[in-house]
Parts: C-alpha cells; structure tokens; sequence
C-alpha cells in the first residue's frame, strides 16, 4: 500500500516536471532564425587555422546555412545578399574546390554593381581552384556583359571558357558578338577564325564557321548601309528597296554584295520593323541578340543603380 | 623472430582487451551515426550532395577514429601498472621495448579494424548514393589510416610516463596543433618578427604535420593528384611513428614501475 | 664452482633512491641491502608493511632500477631479461585481463615465456590441476575469488617451469582455506625441488614454510639466517600465570629479571628467559604471590621479529 502511494507521487513529480519543461520551452522564443547576427561567422582565416583539418565539413555547414537563407522567406534581402557575400568567402576559403558556392553567389549577388564586383571576386578565385569548370567563366562573363556592361572582359571570360569539357557550342560565336561590340567587325572576324582553327571539336567548327558566315554577311550589310546613307545624301529620299542602289545614271553600286557566302539564294531585303537591311537568310543583323524580357530586366536593372551611380 | 613472435602475443592480448572497451563502441556507434546522417544532410543541397556526404562520412571517420585512438590509447601502459598486470608480463622473458611495442601494435590494429568498419560503411553510403569512389578515396583512407599510426604513437609516448588525464590533454594538444602547424607557419611567415617567422617554422618542422594526411577534400572533390602526394605523406609518418616510440621505449626503460 | 651455483640469488648493498614528486628531495628507501637465497630453498623476506620488501622484489624483478648495488639471479644481471625463463613471479595481489578466461591468460603467459606450441596445452591444462583451477579453466576472471586468482597467480608463474620461483605476499586476503591452499602449494614447489623467494609479513606462514629468513626493517636487513638457528637453538622462553601480586612486586620483577608482564584479569602473565625462572617464582613467592601455571615455550618469530622491529639492533649478522 505505501509502495503504490509512493509510486503515485513519484509519477505526479514526473507529471509536472515534464509539463514544467514543455511549458518553459514552449514559451521561449525559439524563432530566432531571422536574427542574422545569430549565425557565427568567423572570419576565414581563423576558420581556417582552427578548423583542425574540418575545413571542408565546416564549409559545408555554412554553405547549408547560406541555402538557408535563400531558401526562406525572410528578412531583407539587401543584408541577406551582403551576408551571402561574407558566407562564400568563408566558404570558399575553407573549401575552394566546390563549384557550387560561387555560382551560388553570382547568382544571388546581384543587387548592386559592388555585389557583382564579389561575385566576380570569387569567381576569379573559383577559376583559380577549379581552372577547368567552364560554368565560371561563364557566369564571370554573364555578369561583366549583363549588370557591368563590359563586353571586352565578357568576351574575355568567354573566350577562356572555350575548348572546356561541357562548354556550349555557341559561346564561342557569343564572344564573338561582344568583341564586335567592343572593337569591330573585323576583330570578331579574327576571334571566330581563331577559335576555328584551334577547336577539336568539328561541331564546334561548324558553329564557328556559321558564325563567320554571318560576318560576312554583316559585311555586306554595312556596305549596303554605306551605299543607303549616299543614296540619301544624293537624292534626299531612302531607298524602297536594295535595287535601288544599282539603279541610275550613277549607280552608287555596281554590284551587290552576296546575302551569304555560301548559298545564292538568299536576297537582301529591308526588314519592315527594325527599317534595317537584313540578308533573307538571317533575316536580322549581327548584333548582340537580347530577347525582349531580358532587355526589361536589364532597364530595371539600371533604372535600379541610377541612385547609385549618382552617388559615386 | 621470436621478438615479433612476442609483440605479437602482446598486440593481439591488447586488442582483444580493447575490442571489450565500450567507450569503442560508443564511439564507433556515432561515427557511423554521423556518416549515414551525411544522407540527410547533404540532401538539403542542391549542388555537390555527394560530396557534402563523403565530406560528412571522412570527417566522421577522421573525428572519432581519432578519438578512440586517444582515449584508448592514453590508457595503455598506465592502466597496465596501475592494476599491476604489467608486474608479471615483465617478470617474463619479455623486453619492455618488446611490451611497448606490442601494446602500440595491437591498439593501431584495434584503431584499423574500427576504421575499416567505417569505411564499410562509408562505401556502402557511397554506392547507395551513387557517390564516386575511385583511387583519391583509397589514397585518403590510407592517409586517414597513416595519422592514426602518428596519433597512437602520440598516446603511447604519453602513455608511458604520465596518468592517462594528462597524456589526453597531451596527445589532444598535439592533435589540435598538427593540424594548424601549417596555418600558424603561414601566418608566422607574414610576420615581421624574425623570431616569430622562425618561432611557428619550427613549430611546423618539430610538432607532427597531420595536416599532410589530409586527403579528404581532395578525394571528395575527385582532384587530381601525384603519387608523391600519397607515398611522401606515408613516408613522414612511418618517419614520425618511429621517432616517437624510441623516444616512448627510451623514457618506458627507464621508468620504476612502482 | 660449487659454491656459486647454490646461491641462486644474490642481493649486494643494494641502494634504491625515490624522488617523490618533481622536487630534488630524495627519499632512500634501501639503505645498502645485501642477502643470499640458496638453491632449492624457501627463502622468506619479512618485514613491517613499507619496510621495503615489494621495492626488493622489484629490483629483482628488474621493475625498478636500483640506484646502486648489484643484484643476480642465477648469475645474470637482473636487467637482463633473457634468463626470465627460468623465473616466476606472482605479484602482490594480482591482476590479469579479466575479460580472459583462466585457460587463455595462462596461453598468454606461456606465448610470451616462449613455451613452444606443442608443449603449450599440455602444460597449461596440467598447471590447472596442480593448482585447482581446472573446473573453472574455460570462466572469465571477473568471476574468479581472490584466493582463485592467487591460485592462478602461481600457475602463471610456474607456467614456463621455471627454477625459481618469486611470490609477493602470496596468503594476502584470503581465508584460512585460502592459505592452507596456498601453502601446500609452495610446499610442493619445494618437493619438485624449485627454490622459492617468498615476501611475507604473516610470520606463522614463514615459520611453517620458510628455511631461511631475512628480516628488512625501514630499509634495512636487521637479520639474515635459518629459522632453527634462531627458534630451535634452546633458546627457550617460560609463562608464568601468577596471582595476588602487589604492584610492588611487579616492578621488582620487572626491573631486576626483565620479565615482560601482561595482565590476564585477575591474574598477571610473566613472560621470562629460561634461565629466570627460578628467580622468578621465588620472587613471587616471596611476596605473597600465588603461582598459576608455568608453561615452556620455544621463542616465536614472532616475538623475535617484533623485538627486532622494536628494539632497532642488528642481531644475527
């Protein structure tokens, strides 16, 4: 009898200890998550030296916590990006031969010229550690042409990308259109015959020589803008169509350009929308193609900076 | 040859001992803990999740291999005096060179065996998983393998003179520090203090370089690498294993076994 | 030639120095300790607990070096281990694996005295039987008594056959069944002709087993000789229980015939030399005493080794 009394307080004790405990930790506030400063970031070379050889798994921790914070929905995410920034620095030097975080961070780092600017830091290093993942480069040369406007150093990004193990076949022509942009036809003439010449791959020289095609057929074109913009001068009024250019008294052509290199059928045409001349074959001019949702992306993009570069 | 014959005898008595210490399987039981949770961990990553799992499973098998190798191996030869069994293994035609070094053999094959267990099953997370495995993982376990040899003859050499508390703080410290020698080397060698420069290089010469047997990241990240990444290594710590039970069998002789 | 093959041990001015703790201070346990133990004797080295007895065995042993002095055991250097074969030793209160069983720690013991395979079972399963372990050959020591493990104790000792034979406090902790056990066992050790180096400070076992005794007091050995030289020689004591004795009386015999007084209730114990007693019961006649009983007795070792404890005079050398 005084056994099962006993037994009974001794249950009423764990009863109310164990409702003691729910209680208190039920009432603390455990959503602590989206305090950033809750998340320890050492700095990278102390991580280092005090990791005791578990860089890499020290590296992973924090990479989980950086998916993290992009994986929710919290906070801000101007300080997020800055923290992401600080995270794959840490991680990176911990760990500098996994691809993912940098891309993690080009991705993400894109609020502001200077979060490109890290990006791009941790990109070159990225390409340092891991010389022959193309996927750097790649985005080393996405963010140069598209939140930098850099074509040269875009192009030379994508230009050390080639002849990578798994790089797409038309970054090679890409490069080529950027070099246009910055230093001429000619120069991506160069750049394409070059990049044919040296490939392995006989795909990929195709796509080069198609590339080249298009030049010269741009070639044409700008002798034909040429020829367009003196028939205006003469006679006060634009051509209705390329023909034109061959008719008269004195011809300002005697002779029109071939609308590809390789093929007699096309023809050139003035296209109605953009008013330019187009080969048939191409039917738009060699430029740096945009499509239109990235193009509003890119004047939001700027419209967003303007503040800035008032600033500086 | 009868020498090794009673190494031998000596080895394999102290790993029969040990395989009977619990703290080994508590410890064995959260080294595969951590490795299969590796599984879960790793799937909260959307890039690399093989590696962040072999990265999980080397560390596991670097940590708690580690830590069986100390806290079991501090207590070798002082738990051998201190219940006096030692008294009439000596009493026999048996050197104390010869006792040492077959309570260090048989502790490093003690410390293999669990090693290879989780190493089973580190490959057999790895092929569920569909992780590589090639020759960097055989290179990196061989490493991992070869500063256990240099971690346990850190224990002996504590073992032999000091109650096991101070050979694990000991052997704990040398641990943390051949893991940073190269680091604090590094930072030294930015210093402008001549002494400094010269004070963390000879840190780095003297204390073990356990980072040299540092092969997970490269493994996990299927690096490339040259043979004299593997052999030099090994080379070191065979090197380093045998400077350390001299100098154990040296301070071991003279000691009065009271 | 002859002479140096019996003395199987030879201890000569051995010193032993401690330094306790890190500090300079030196403690000196042995202060220049010499004995001899023949061959096919049982040799028993007695002395108070912290006399220095273990530290011996253990110079010997080659557990500790000694800080001077010379010790041999069959004419090698105790440092040596090679000549081990022909030794046992049990430790005070040994100690094995206790996850072993009795048959496995004597394979062991054998393995490392480097008994050959073949003789290894044998001899082990035999060892079993000479000491009465056999039915508990195949259990873990865990589930040994201490007077099992002291039993196993001497069969690992005696498991490579060898000559002589070391016991440190070998009848320590165990019951009476224990030490009879024991005793007949170094009992047979002497038949099969092995000479036996036994520490003790049970002095009925020494009287009962030992040839020759070597007394260590605080470092030092205060006698060296046979047993029946020193209990056997005639030398005899006498009990004389008296009563009615005034205390005047006591102190007379007390101080003029050195007798040892001991008070048994009503009565008085006088403890007397032999060649006193006459004197004595005289004297208590005298005063009025009234005489009880005499008894004649041999001098115990026990009296003699607490009077050689107390009274701090080298006798017998």
């Amino acid at each position: 009898m005084r056994d099962w009394i006993h037994s009974w307080h001794r249950y009423i004790v764990a009863v109310i200890a164990i409702s003691l405990t729910a209680f208190a930790h039920s009432a603390m506030d455990t959503s602590a998550e989206d305090d950033l400063s809750r998340i320890f970031l050492p700095e990278a070379a102390h991580a280092q030296l005090w990791s005791l050889g578990f860089d890499t798994v020290l590296a992973d921790y924090y990479w989980l916590q950086a998916l993290q914070l992009v994986g929710g929905e919290r906070g801000d995410t101007a300080q997020h990006i800055a923290m992401i920034g600080e995270m794959v620095e840490l991680i990176t030097t911990l760990d500098p031969w996994g691809g993912g975080p940098y891309r993690f961070a080009a991705i993400w780092m894109t609020d502001s010229k200077q979060s490109v600017r890290t990006a791009n830091r941790l990109l070159e290093r990225s390409i340092a550690h891991i010389p022959t993942d193309w996927r750097s480069r790649y985005y080393l040369g996405f963010n140069y042409f598209f939140y930098l406007e850099e074509n040269g150093k875009a192009a030379d990004a994508f230009e050390a990308a080639l002849g990578l193990e798994g790089v797409p076949r038309y970054l090679g022509a890409l490069a080529a259109r950027l070099r246009m942009n910055e230093g001429g036809l000619e120069m991506a003439a160069d750049f394409l015959a070059e990049f044919a010449r040296t490939t392995s791959d006989d795909f990929t020289r195709v796509e080069y020589l198609k590339a080249l095609d298009e030049v010269e057929t741009e070639r044409g074109a700008r002798k034909l803008d040429a020829a367009r913009e003196e028939y205006w001068r003469r006679h006060g009024e634009d051509i209705r169509d390329v023909h034109d250019l061959l008719r008269g008294p004195a011809p300002i052509l005697t002779q029109l350009p071939p609308a590809h290199p390789h093929f007699d059928f096309p023809v050139w045409r003035i296209d109605e929308q953009s008013g330019q001349i187009v080969s048939s074959f191409y039917r738009s001019r060699y430029h740096l193609h945009r499509a239109d949702h990235d193009e509003e992306r890119r004047e939001r993009w700027r419209s967003m900076q303007e503040p800035d570069a008032r600033a500086s | 040859m009868k020498s090794l014959a009673r190494i031998w005898t000596i080895a394999m008595n102290t790993l029969r001992e040990a395989v009977r210490n619990k703290l080994l399987y508590a410890l064995l039981f959260f080294g595969v803990a951590v490795i299969l949770a590796g599984v879960v961990l790793s799937a909260l990553s959307y890039v690399e999740s093989e590696r962040i799992l072999q990265d999980f499973g080397f560390a596991a098998i670097r940590l708690f291999s580690v830590a069986i190798a100390i806290f079991v191996g501090v207590t070798l030869i002082h738990r051998e005096v201190e219940r006096r069994t030692v008294y009439a293994i000596l009493s026999k035609p048996l050197s104390r060179a010869e006792f040492l070094l077959g309570k260090y053999v048989g502790l490093l094959v003690t410390i293999w065996l669990q090693m290879a267990i989780m190493v089973v099953f580190f490959v057999a997370v790895s092929l569920v998983t569909g992780a590589p495995l090639d020759a960097g993982h055989a290179a990196a376990f061989a490493l991992i393998a070869a500063e256990l040899a240099v971690i346990v003859a850190v224990a002996t050499f504590f073992s032999a003179f000091t109650t096991p508390m101070l050979a694990s703080f000991f052997s704990i410290g040398i641990w943390a520090l051949g893991h940073m020698t190269r680091d604090l080397r590094d930072i030294g060698a930015s210093s402008i203090s001549e002494s400094v420069q010269s004070t963390t290089a000879l840190i780095h010469r003297v204390m073990p370089d356990l980072e040299s047997f540092n092969f997970a990241t490269e493994a996990a990240h299927g690096l490339a690498f040259a043979a004299s990444d593997v052999w030099l290594p090994l080379l070191y710590g065979v090197g380093y294993v045998s400077v350390l039970l001299v100098a154990a069998i040296g301070i071991f002789e003279r000691r009065d076994l009271r | 030639m002859q002479q140096h093959e019996r003395r199987i041990v030879r201890i000569e001015n051995i010193v032993k120095d401690f330094r306790p703790g890190f500090g300079l201070r030196v403690k000196r346990v042995l202060h220049g300790i010499s004995l001899d133990v023949n061959d096919g004797e049982i040799f028993g080295f007695v002395g108070p607990n912290g006399s220095g007895k273990t530290t011996t065995l253990k110079v010997l042993m080659g557990l500790i070096r000694a800080t001077s002095g010379e010790a041999t055991i069959l004419g090698h250097s105790v440092t040596e281990t090679a000549f081990r074969r022909e030794i046992g030793f049990l430790p005070e209160n040994p100690y094995f694996y206790s996850h072993l069983t009795g048959r496995e720690i004597l394979g062991f013991f054998a393995k490392l005295s480097g008994v050959t395979r073949g003789r290894r079972k044998a001899r082990i399963s035999e060892l079993l039987e000479w000491v009465g372990l056999d039915h508990a050959a195949d259990s873990r020591l865990e589930t040994y008594s201490k007077g099992m493990l002291q039993r196993l104790g001497i069969a690992q000792a005696l498991v490579h056959d060898p000559r002589v034979v070391f016991l440190d406090e070998p009848m320590s902790g165990l019951d009476p069944i224990g030490r009879v056990e024991i005793r007949d066992l170094v009992l047979r050790l002497r038949s099969e002709g092995k000479t036996v180096f036994m520490n003790t400070h049970i002095l009925h076992d020494v009287e009962m087993l030992c040839d020759r005794v070597a007394i260590i007091v605080e470092g030092r050995i205060r006698y060296q000789g046979v047993i029946e030289d020193l209990v056997g020689s005639g030398l005899h004591e006498v009990d004389i229980v008296a009563a009615n004795l005034s205390p005047e009386t006591v102190l007379e015999l007390e101080d003029r015939l050195a007798a040892k007084l001991r008070g048994v209730g009503e009565r008085v114990e006088i403890r007397v030399a032999e060649k006193e007693v006459n004197d004595t019961l005289r004297c208590v006649l005298a005063a009025g005493g009234e005489v009880v009983s005499v008894t004649r007795h041999r001098v115990s070792l026990e009296s003699f080794f607490l009077s050689t404890v107390e009274g701090g005079s080298e006798i017998g050398e």
